[in-house]
């Protein structure tokens, strides 16, 4: 190894040789730091954008705003960098399950970019998705430059996405917490030190480049029984919310995937519908954080129908937006539709009701965010500590755990795939540390191959073959063509037991006569887990392998047993 | 198993030739032609370090209908085992993920810019890409299809350069045909490089097995390509230096790749020889 | 450090060599990979395969094979060993074992006579007549530590007697086998059932023959067997 080239590959130095784990930490810091930097540009660029494009606002052309900026950013994805719509978690997850956490440089700005354009023109989209996607490639592509390996990898790209999250919330526990609950689905010592200096890091970014401010800080609340009890009710509405907003956004997706255009002009058409929408109801615009503002601070203008009618209004835009071709995530219109639907949900409580002292419906607005980010995505802990952080409000905590986990138990109840996952469990492709699915993606065919079989002739007579059987371990005996070797059959033991005890068979028998000319067999690409699917189906125990008409080897539930364990076992014990 | 050699297929005049010196190759090897029918513009090659998105060139999508037979007539010409391949995974929904495992690919000098930029000197940033990042060596074909008839093995003394002078020793094996090694003298003496091949356990390999060992003593490294039989399927290791590597191959790589029409089977830095 | 080659890590590890390839470029394994050439930390890797209870043990210190026994003994050598006599005479099988145990004067006296009481419990258990006039008797289980090796003793009776054997025919020879391991003294006896196979070499027995031939006879047929086997 010449010395120019040893900087790049510290996991060889002999410091880090026998552990790894201070490498990890400092390499999460970086990433951090670079991940909180984009998160940052990001948020600076849609601040701008929104400044400048505030002018234009009233003029009644304005609807064609977030269309344009939808279908440059569709352009962009589409030419530019030719990547595919979408906000892109589910490829880091996909990612991290199957390939080590490997992902493409220019996904470490694309998305950025993308998303600065449909939400900074108005779309109704969150810049959290895209922050997620830029900060683990950055991880990745870091990694990848330092030569580590996967399960580093993994570890680093935790720490992009951690740092990210951590940096534009200004909120590093829920940037942990998103990291292991959604993106790495494991939850392991080895991971979280290196993803919580990696959160510090973005958070400290952040703070550094534009202060320590809580977004969303509101009046202390102070809550009474009456209001935990009114917290049932509300974790039912945003977990109807979060259904219908699912719903809304698949079957989105459906509609326009029939319209017979290019993508940027479905991208156009989506944005502009969302540009008249937002003529009657503003709120619906953008990201929406200014508007969370208004109802945590209970100064939103309107009546209940209002309140209710938004709640409509932000779904139908923000399934517009990105069921269209529009870039960006799912999370501030959570956010956005929570607080709706909280202060909904207050409105109408209060004209049941108006003799109860209810607390003010800023408090029911943050508990309805907390209830949809669960909701939506199935991950309680990062709602319940996302929420506490964005606003400042440990004084809630005990009916936001409530509201969070009625609300992911309800929901997961209806959609059992949360929405990030859901493409992912369809296709079989979600593949979580230490499960079955992941152990079997891992181990390959002809890992397992076990090639002691001896092959046999289809002119060889019985007697002969008795003789074959006396040297042979096994009971399957692969019959291969003389001349061309190719495989045309099997003998299994327990097939032909009658006839070895029968002398008068031993020269009267070849053994064409007595195989089977059909067996089922196995492709080396199969994946195991249709392997053991069609074994189960059809109660094998082994099965012969073969490519191009020739004998590899033979699969068998034994050895797959014996491999099985090992390989969960080093996936999953935590080693030194 | 045989070796297996991948081949994207491009339903266009040109992807014929390609196509064809592909089937040769996999012919004259005894290797298993696998061939991908792109319906996406774009697909993923994950490899042991990295990711590699290749965004094909449009034409490479042209008339899909025929595309299957037109490749399967030309395989069946030429009397080659071939299978058509079709990705499992995707990444995303127009995202292919291309397994990694084959032991040869086959590439036109550019897979992702226009057709019409190829030519001698040129390589598209593509394929570059995964020659740096494959485990297996790429096959480079010339614009038109061209048998090869022997091996010529470019040996400059690297640890790449003796990769490729074993696959070299591996090919002529199978194929039989005659190999010749070529080396440019540079800084050291016919003796080093002699020693190289004694520490790599090559002496006798290259005593018996290769026709002829020539050394260039002229400095001018492109006036001595003449030399190169027109024939000749030359083999060479790629191995870029520096910051530019990802970029550039290295200088003599260049060279070879902007004056010799051949077609070039190049070993990337991640090739692992198999004996 | 410690370097190894990769396909001899996969032995030791008892995994496919592709599976070892892939453990390192997934970071479960503490081993770094050149090429073939494997490195590693000795203390590390043997860390890493207690905390993950597999087994790794290099071919430094390589596991003891016991599959493989030292080379099985021949038929004639046990025969050699065990010696030939002729004439007895006896009225009863167990009168004829009696007898030809106490002529086998190379075990200890104690021993010859737990052996006789062993060979006729076998015999209550099922005739050791194999027919065509022969019997095998053998104790059930191997005698504890005698002989070091196996040996046949066979004896010639004078007057056939009833050994009722399968086919009822009275027994002319009897083939007293000892082995100190089952796994021997199967192999033994299908290599002696081998030889009583074949019909010629029964009349030959009946001729009485002397040591020296009956050896040569013996070494022809399995010489022949080998041969099969090996093919």
């Amino acid at each position: 190894m010449k010395l120019s080239n040893m900087w790049r590959k510290p996991s060889r130095w002999a410091v880090f040789r026998i552990d790894d784990r201070p490498l990890l930490m400092v390499i999460g810091l970086i990433v951090g730091v670079c991940s909180g930097l984009a998160a940052l540009a990001l948020n600076r660029s849609l601040e701008a954008m929104f400044e400048w494009l505030h002018h234009y606002r009233h003029y009644w052309w304005a609807f064609i705003l977030p269309g344009a900026g939808a279908a440059l950013s569709s352009l962009f994805l589409d030419k530019v960098v030719k990547e595919g719509a979408g906000h892109g978690v589910p490829e880091v997850i996909y990612s991290v399950s199957r390939y080590g956490g490997l992902l493409r440089f220019r996904s470490a700005w694309s998305r950025l970019v993308s998303a600065c354009l449909t939400i900074g023109s108005g779309g109704s989209a969150g810049p959290e998705a895209p922050v997620v996607m830029s900060g683990s490639a950055i991880g990745s592509n870091i990694a990848r430059f330092f030569s580590l390996n996967d399960r580093q990898r993994v570890t680093i790209v935790g720490c992009g996405a951690a740092g990210a999250i951590s940096s534009i919330f200004n909120a590093p526990i829920a940037g942990m917490v998103f990291t292991m609950e959604v993106v790495l689905g494991e939850w392991t010592a080895r991971n979280i030190v290196p993803i919580a200096i990696a959160s510090v890091a973005g958070t400290e970014v952040s703070r550094f480049l534009q202060g320590n401010q809580i977004a969303f800080s509101h009046p202390g609340f102070h809550i009474d029984l009456a209001d935990i009890a009114a917290c049932v009710g509300l974790a039912v509405v945003t977990a109807a919310a979060s259904v219908l907003l699912t719903r809304a956004l698949r079957s989105m997706h459906h509609v326009s995937a029939r319209v017979p255009a290019a993508p940027w002009v479905r991208a156009m058409i989506g944005g502009c519908a969302v540009g008249l929408i937002g003529f009657a109801l503003p709120v619906v615009m953008g990201e929406g954080y200014h508007s969370i503002r208004e109802m945590i601070t209970n100064t939103f203008e309107g009546g209940v129908v209002i309140a209710a009618a938004a709640v409509l209004a932000k779904v139908l835009a923000t399934s517009l937006t990105l069921g269209w071709g529009g870039s960006g995530g799912i999370f501030a219109p959570c956010l956005v539709v929570g607080s709706l639907a909280g202060l909904a949900y207050h409105r109408f409580i209060a004209l049941l009701m108006p003799s109860v002292d209810w607390v003010p419906e800023g408090c029911f607005a943050l508990l309805g965010m907390a209830g949809l980010v669960s909701g939506i995505l199935q991950a309680p802990l990062t709602g319940i500590f996302l929420i506490v952080e964005i606003t400042g409000g440990y004084g809630v905590i005990l009916p936001l755990i409530l509201v969070s986990a009625i609300s992911t138990t309800l929901c997961h109840y209806v959609e059992p795939a949360s929405f990030y996952l859901k493409d992912l469990m369809d296709r079989g492709h979600l593949l979580r540390p230490g499960t079955d699915a992941r152990v079997l993606s891992d181990l390959s065919v002809m890992e397992l191959l076990e090639t002691d079989c001896i092959t046999v002739s289809p002119n060889m007579s019985l007697r002969d073959f008795i003789e074959v059987i006396k040297r042979s371990h096994r009971n399957h005996f692969p019959v291969e063509a003389e001349d061309a070797g190719e495989f045309v059959g099997m003998i299994q033991l327990h097939d032909i037991r009658p006839y070895l005890f029968d002398p008068v068979m031993y020269d009267a028998v070849i053994l064409e006569q007595i195989m089977d000319p059909r067996p089922d067999v196995i492709h080396p690409n199969e994946d195991l887990l249709e392997v053991l699917q069609r074994m189960d189906a059809k109660r094998l125990f082994s099965m012969p392998v073969v490519a191009d008409r020739r004998f590899l080897g033979m699969i068998s539930k034994a050895t797959l047993l014996d491999q099985y364990r090992k390989e969960l076992r080093v996936q999953t014990v935590i080693s030194g | 198993m045989e070796p297996k050699l991948f081949h994207i297929f491009r339903n266009t005049p040109l992807g014929r030739e390609t196509l064809l010196q592909s089937v040769y190759f996999c012919k004259t090897m005894g290797a298993e032609l696998e061939i991908y029918i792109p319906e996406y513009t774009k697909f993923l090659m994950y490899f042991e370090n990295d990711v590699v998105q290749i965004d094909l060139d449009a034409s490479y999508l042209t008339a899909p209908e025929t595309a299957r037979d037109h490749a399967a007539a030309l395989a069946e010409a030429g009397k080659t085992r071939y299978g058509f391949l079709a990705p499992k995974h995707f990444t995303a929904s127009t995202l292919p993920d291309i397994p990694t495992h084959f032991d040869f690919m086959c590439c036109p000098r550019s897979i992702s810019d226009l057709s019409s930029k190829m030519g001698l000197g040129y390589i598209g940033p593509r394929v570059r890409r995964i020659v740096q990042s494959a485990q297996f060596p790429v096959l480079i074909t010339s614009a038109a299809f061209k048998p090869w008839q022997s091996i010529a093995v470019f040996f400059g003394g690297s640890a790449n350069a003796v990769k490729s002078l074993k696959l070299g020793l591996r090919l002529s094996r199978i194929t039989g045909m005659p190999l010749r090694m070529y080396t440019q003298m540079e800084n050291y003496s016919k003796a080093d490089y002699q020693k190289v091949i004694a520490d790599n356990g090559l002496e006798d390999a290259v005593a018996n097995e290769t026709a002829e060992w020539r050394f260039f003593e002229t400095s001018d490294f492109g006036v001595n390509l003449y030399e190169v039989a027109h024939d000749a399927l030359v083999i060479l290791g790629a191995f870029g230096h520096g910051v530019i590597r990802d970029v550039l191959f290295g200088s003599k790589m260049e060279k070879i790749q902007s004056i010799m029409p051949n077609n070039l089977l190049i070993v990337g830095p991640k090739y692992a020889a198999i004996h | 450090m410690m370097k190894l080659e990769l396909d001899v890590v996969a032995r030791s590890l008892d995994v496919s060599s592709s599976t070892v390839q892939r453990w390192i470029r997934q970071g479960r394994i503490p081993i770094r990979r050149d090429g073939e050439i494997c490195r590693f930390d000795q203390t590390a890797m043997d860390r890493w395969a207690q905390s993950h209870r597999l087994r790794f043990s290099p071919p430094e210190a390589p596991a003891v094979d016991q599959g493989v026994d030292a080379a099985p003994e021949t038929l004639a050598a046990a025969m050699a060993a065990g010696g030939v006599f002729y004439g007895c005479e006896a009225e009863t099988a167990t009168d004829a074992l009696a007898q030809a145990v106490d002529r086998m004067t190379f075990l200890p006296e104690a021993r010859r006579r737990t052996l006789c009481e062993k060979l006729l419990e076998r015999e209550t258990l099922a005739s050791t007549g194999v027919g065509k006039g022969v019997a095998i008797p053998h104790p059930r289980q191997p005698l504890a530590g005698c002989p070091e090796s196996p040996v046949i003793a066979t004896c010639f009776l004078k007057k056939p007697v009833d050994f009722k054997a399968v086919d009822d025919r009275p027994v002319f020879v009897m083939f007293i086998l000892l082995s100190p391991t089952v796994k021997q003294h199967l192999h033994l006896l299908s290599r002696l059932s081998y030889c009583l196979r074949d019909a010629a070499f029964i009349d030959f027995l009946k001729t009485g023959p002397d040591l020296p031939s009956l050896l040569e006879k013996v070494s022809g047929f399995e010489t022949r067997l080998e041969s099969a086997d090996s093919r």
